[in-house]
């Protein structure tokens, strides 16, 4: 480990900034902790927890052009056979990126969209992403009162997925590179070795168990469901603040259009489960008609079919849903309530 | 990198009126997006696209290998299928895929197959049969059960004879509702499975249809004594991505898109949430 002091800190994000995108937690609206690109160090807000919404919009952007399609009629003297033409355009790769300060549980969730979006057949676009970001990681000196990565098998220290980890130490941070990519932000620039060693922290959140998968089958039916439910309003900001909802919808928007002519782009958004037309089909069958059945799915979602589809929970206790959610739908105690009504027997809710 | 959510191009060879709102579109593919072959198996489906309005999922009604175009029977229910049905034969549209898994055929040989096929569910049915009938000596007595809501709504009438002059086969057809002209059976597949009550002996049943109507011919069938494992049905979904990734396709921890869209009654009575 070496230490690394803020103001080697400062010139050596400044130097990166000349041929990669740099992001960084910033305060730049309204206040609010967000990660943005920035063109100089001294916009980085180190005064957060946690930011309100998570860095996946760097690799799983909240709307972004997949295709470009240019639809041409070509005259009858161009052509004798059909009278269109499509010609498709994949978009142009952005420059490198490197996430500054991103928090363990945000990298534990890029580690969740991995086993996904990276699986055959990978997602070309989140795999360019990922493939040309770099992430310098930042330990949390202390857990936010919504945050529960310690009950979700992480640490507010935890180093997994990061390509260089700094932990806050007296004059600066000890630095620790742990991969190629991390090294090769490291050419030129020569630090001291720090010999203090990784700082030891102990945590104050309370922890509890994730439900093993019998429990959440034996619940599937129960009315708690219900009862959750019947506060929540659908909004989707569970799903919009989430590091690890990553479903969205695919529609083509026609950017121009002339004699002639037609320009396309097929965009792909953000959507969430909690959409009443989510999983309606054409013919006006829907699978999934009541908020009992969507809020449910979201939570089965993350504790049981992700971990069994792709082997990671699709939930690292980050806390932002409990922030957001405008009627106090709590992951926690939702997790609090399935152990102990698992405890007591299938349908046996007094809740 | 393969972009999987690049269409390739393919243009409108034919397009044939199947029913009241329902056409089959033949689409011959050019090297658009990338230059793979394009082969599929029965019961394996594929996003077209009708650029500028969108993209959706319809399985594949031809065959690899014996149709020289890859076909869609599309209804005309939402913006995708309105759009397509706009079109004129040279029309450009995009195909992706295939995907999905498909029809146990290799499991079936040597097997009595019957078929129960509701309204355009008969889509997805047809590859499988014409696979059969171009191999008719692998395969055991052909029993197609064919259901409609009304007669105009009945799909491939124009292989009704076809079916019915291969050797070994029955075609069997219903409608909830009949017309004037109609003569023929009048109810539900399942009332239409009680009346030709096939044998569960050495046999395999496949179905496609809306989500209702398998959920109670599996019911009809499993009173007449065939057990999960000859029980084989396809199942539809929304889907934006057909490669697992949205979301949007899932029954519990399956995905419709790579887990099905064909499923044995084996996997459907395990599943943790209904896909009715």
């Amino acid at each position: 480990m070496n230490l690394i002091t803020h103001t080697q800190l400062k010139g050596w994000l400044t130097r990166m900034m000349t041929d990669k995108t740099i992001i960084v937690p910033t305060r730049a609206i309204e206040g609010l902790a967000l990660y943005q690109p920035v063109n100089s160090p001294d916009a980085i807000a180190f005064d957060f927890t946690q930011t309100a919404v998570s860095p996946k919009g760097f690799f799983l952007p909240a709307s972004e052009a997949l295709l470009t399609i240019e639809h041409v009629r070509q005259t009858a003297a161009e052509s004798d056979g059909p009278e269109w033409n499509a010609k498709l355009c994949e978009p142009e790769l952005e420059r490198d990126q490197v996430l500054f300060a991103i928090r363990p549980c945000d990298a534990h969730a890029l580690l969740a969209l991995d086993a996904l979006l990276l699986q055959e057949p990978v997602d070309a676009y989140y795999a360019r992403r990922r493939e040309r970001s770099t992430l310098i990681g930042l330990a949390c000196e202390q857990m936010g009162p919504t945050c529960f990565c310690t009950s979700v098998g992480f640490a507010p220290d935890d180093s997994r997925g990061m390509d260089v980890m700094l932990y806050p130490v007296e004059g600066g941070y000890a630095l620790e590179v742990l991969t190629e990519k991390g090294r090769g932000l490291m050419d030129g620039i020569a630090l001291e070795s720090y010999r203090g060693g990784r700082p030891q922290k102990t945590w104050s959140m309370p922890e509890f168990s994730v439900p093993p998968r019998a429990v959440w089958a034996q619940l599937f039916n129960d009315p708690h469901w219900n009862r959750l439910a019947d506060r929540c309003l659908s909004c989707r900001i569970c799903a919009y603040v989430c590091p690890t909802c990553r479903c969205f919808d695919v529609r083509d928007n026609t950017v121009a259009q002339g004699q002639g002519y037609q320009k396309i782009e097929r965009l792909r958004c953000w959507d969430s489960c909690m959409a009443e037309g989510y999983r309606r089909i054409a013919s006006g069958h829907n699978p999934r008609p009541t908020k009992s059945q969507r809020l449910r799915n979201r939570f089965y979602c993350k504790f049981d079919y992700y971990p069994t589809d792709f082997g990671s929970l699709a939930c690292v206790g980050c806390g932002r849903c409990i922030d957001q959610c405008p009627v106090n739908v709590d992951i926690t105690e939702v997790l609090q309530s399935v152990a102990a009504m698992g405890a007591l027997g299938a349908n046996t809710t007094r809740l | 990198m393969i972009n999987a959510y690049m269409p390739r191009l393919g243009r409108l060879a034919d397009i044939q009126p199947l029913g009241t709102g329902i056409k089959l579109f033949k689409v011959r593919l050019e090297n658009g997006g990338d230059t793979q072959e394009f082969t599929y198996r029965p019961g394996q489906f594929a996003f077209v696209s009708a650029f500028g309005v969108g993209e959706a999922p319809f399985g594949i009604t031809s065959v690899c290998g014996i149709d020289s175009t890859v076909d869609f029977a599309v209804n005309k229910v939402g913006t995708v299928t309105r759009a397509l049905h706009e079109m004129n034969v040279g029309d450009i549209v995009g195909v992706r895929g295939p995907m999905g898994n498909w029809f146990p055929m290799d499991d079936i040989k040597g097997k009595n197959v019957i078929f129960l096929g509701g309204g355009i569910g008969g889509a997805p049915l047809r590859p499988v049969i014409t696979s059969i009938l171009h191999n008719r000596d692998h395969y055991g007595n052909m029993t197609i059960l064919w259901a409609a809501r009304n007669p105009n709504l009945l799909v491939f009438t124009n292989e009704y004879d076809l079916w019915r002059q291969s050797p070994r086969t029955e075609l069997h057809l219903t409608v909830d509702e009949g017309d004037a002209g109609w003569t023929g059976n009048v109810g539900l597949i399942t009332a239409l499975l009680q009346k030709v009550k096939p044998s569960p002996d050495s046999a395999a049943v496949i179905l496609c249809g809306p989500p209702i109507m398998i959920h109670f011919a599996i019911i009809e069938l499993q009173k007449m004594g065939f057990t999960s494992e000859q029980i084989i049905t396809t199942l539809e979904a929304k889907m934006k991505c057909g490669i697992g990734k949205c979301g949007r396709c899932n029954i519990g921890e399956k995905y419709v898109c790579l887990h099905g869209p064909v499923f044995s009654h084996v996997e459907i009575k395990e599943f943790l949430e209904s896909f009715l």
